[in-house]
């Protein structure tokens, strides 16, 4: 899963192992887990004291008692554990556990014996024995079944990390890649400018130097719809310098939200496609056409190319890599909810993106800003 | 020397004519912005060396290189592209020149001095790469040094006389060099063999027919030719069409 760097805690509590026991959803884990446990503990005796329901109403109110006192006290420990080496922060988190147990137990051996009081002080002595037989119980449970699930924890940890190790890089890998096609015949066409019309030249290498910023920068900050369609122009205008009157657009994409928050260089590569194989195969080359709504908030912007008449087995090929990568960068980002369709008719070859709608945050550096 | 410059782009020609006024002895005889302007231009003014991008509509540089090398005094050919891995695979294996855009002009001045006429050889070893999964958009021909060129798809049927194979299409009849079983290995996909002298294009076949005498007849959407279809063949040939609900 992959989680947008704003909604991360500081950095330094979430590379710990021990999850946030003072978080609602943790509590409610703590509660249910203890209740297993309570169960458990209610349906192991070989022979009850007869009334089952009663005994798991005793064990359950001792071991949430328990269970949520441990919370409690690592959720006020965390921080400082956090700062320590993973196996010292493990062995104090289990020492507490054992601690908060042993007390607990005393505290509940205090309390049943305030309330029964005459009953338990008319033969002390066996009442005694009773509660160093209870207290090593209560530990030998604990002791087994903290380090179980302090190791639970750990390992979730490095499963968490790892998934998001993994998934961190395979966007990495899938970031939009500007074809070495484009970035040399664009040079071309600025050493050609210079000569002719030095301020378009100067323009490409602004809109080019843009581009590739982008390009190069982490593929996992998304920026704002707004930025994005501006990227995408200064692609166009490159291209348009190149093509000249053989490539003209046709944009409507007013009723997009400019405030949704979209992959960086998400559109760029499809339409460098449509380009690639709509427009350049074409002497005459033709229209491609940009469209965007807003439906259910999702964002469908689906950009048209003309088909060419000819085109070979591999250039084919090109195009799929190229979709498929958004298509996984999409998946990767969204899951279910973020789509690419392809569709083909006789005339035109249609790609619509399908985008959950996420406001962008206003913040960003100055870097990573699209300059107006 | 006298020069012709092909490509798509207008700013990347522009660019060209700049870098061979300042080089001496080249004379521009010309501009093209895809394969087939460029097979005419070169048909007319008989230049020594073409500049060939390979990227083009139309009929990419190395078809054109193709068509080029089948004239009478063909050109010298220096490709030119932006960048093509698979391209450059294929350069380097076949020695042919090619230079990349940017193009710097002392590497323009190199090629140009040891540019040297394509053969045969070298362009069957860029084929051999380059166009191994494809067949050639346009058949072209010379006809009283005259350049023809007809597109693939405007082509009805091949067939083999004794010593040429005549290209029946659309606005009449070709005679090429080309060997029948060369065409069909090329065309494959969209032709097929039905006798030993033929080779129609499944869309415009219309259907089988038996003629007077019992033979079986292939005839045409839009011409009124007919062709036989040997004895041997009848049968592939009927399960091909049946496949495209033609019989």
């Amino acid at each position: 899963m992959i989680r947008n760097p704003h909604e991360t805690n500081s950095a330094q509590t979430d590379d710990f192992f021990l999850p946030d026991f003072c978080n609602v959803r943790m509590v409610f884990a703590v509660v249910v887990i203890s209740e297993l446990l309570a169960i458990v503990l209610t349906l192991s005796p070989l022979r009850s004291s007869g009334d089952r329901w009663n005994d798991l109403s005793i064990i359950s109110l001792f071991v949430q008692w328990v269970g949520l006192s441990s919370a409690g006290i690592l959720c006020l420990a965390r921080p400082r554990l956090a700062r320590m080496k993973e196996t010292h922060a493990a062995a104090i988190s289990y020492l507490l556990l054992l601690l908060t147990t042993l007390v607990i137990t005393e505290a509940a051996f205090m309390i049943g014996a305030y309330l029964q009081l005459e009953n338990w002080s008319s033969n002390f002595l066996m009442l005694s024995h009773w509660q160093v037989d209870l207290l090593l119980r209560n530990l030998g449970i604990s002791a087994i079944f903290s380090a179980i699930v302090l190791r639970f924890f750990y390992i979730q940890h490095q499963w968490e990390q790892n998934v998001r190790a993994e998934a961190q890089s395979r966007l990495q890998a899938l970031q939009s890649r500007i074809r070495p096609h484009f970035l040399f015949n664009s040079l071309n066409t600025i050493a050609s400018l210079t000569q002719i019309n030095a301020d378009q030249a100067e323009a490409a290498v602004e809109n080019l130097a843009d581009l590739f910023r982008n390009n190069l920068a982490d593929a996992s900050l998304h920026i704002s719809l707004e930025d994005e369609l501006k990227l995408t122009q200064r692609y166009l205008e490159i291209e348009k310098l190149r093509l000249g009157e053989r490539l003209q657009l046709r944009w409507s994409v007013d009723d997009l939200p400019i405030d949704a928050s979209v992959p960086r260089l998400i559109l760029q590569p499809l339409l460098e496609n449509a380009i690639y194989h709509g427009i350049e195969p074409i002497s005459h080359g033709g229209t491609i056409s940009i469209d965007g709504h807003m439906e259910k908030n999702i964002l469908h912007i689906s950009i048209s190319n003309p088909l060419a008449q000819q085109e070979n087995i591999e250039q084919r090929q090109g195009n799929k890599i190229a979709q498929d990568n958004i298509r996984q960068r999409l998946a990767a980002i969204y899951g279910e909810s973020g789509k690419l369709h392809v569709q083909e008719d006789e005339k035109n070859y249609t790609i619509t993106l399908l985008i959950p709608y996420q406001r962008s945050n206003p913040v960003t550096t100055r870097e990573e800003k699209v300059h107006t | 020397m006298k020069v012709l410059i092909v490509d798509d782009e207008p700013l990347a020609r522009v660019r060209m004519q700049r870098l061979l006024q300042n080089i001496p002895d080249t004379e521009i005889v010309g501009e093209a912005k895809n394969g087939k302007e460029a097979l005419l231009s070169s048909s007319m003014r008989n230049p020594d060396i073409v500049l060939l991008d390979i990227r083009m509509p139309e009929m990419d540089g190395l078809e054109t290189a193709f068509h080029l090398s089948q004239m009478k005094h063909p050109p010298a050919i220096i490709f030119t592209t932006a960048f093509s891995e698979h391209a450059l695979a294929a350069f380097a294996a076949s020695a042919v020149d090619y230079l990349l855009k940017p193009i710097r002009r002392e590497h323009l001045e190199e090629a140009l001095g040891k540019a040297q006429k394509i053969n045969r050889a070298q362009l069957q070893e860029l084929g051999k790469q380059e166009e191994a999964k494809r067949s050639r958009s346009h058949i072209s021909a010379y006809m009283g040094g005259n350049l023809q060129l007809i597109p693939s798809e405007n082509i009805y049927y091949f067939q083999a006389e004794q010593k040429y194979v005549s290209v029946r299409h659309s606005d009449g009849t070709l005679l090429i060099d080309d060997s029948l079983k060369s065409l069909e290995e090329e065309y494959g996909e969209r032709f097929l063999r039905i006798h030993r002298n033929s080779l129609v294009a499944l869309k415009y076949v219309e259907g089988l027919e038996k003629d007077a005498e019992g033979k079986c007849q292939i005839g045409f959407r839009g011409i009124n030719d007919r062709l036989e279809i040997s004895r041997r063949m009848v049968a592939t040939t009927r399960q091909r069409l049946k496949k495209m609900g033609k019989a």
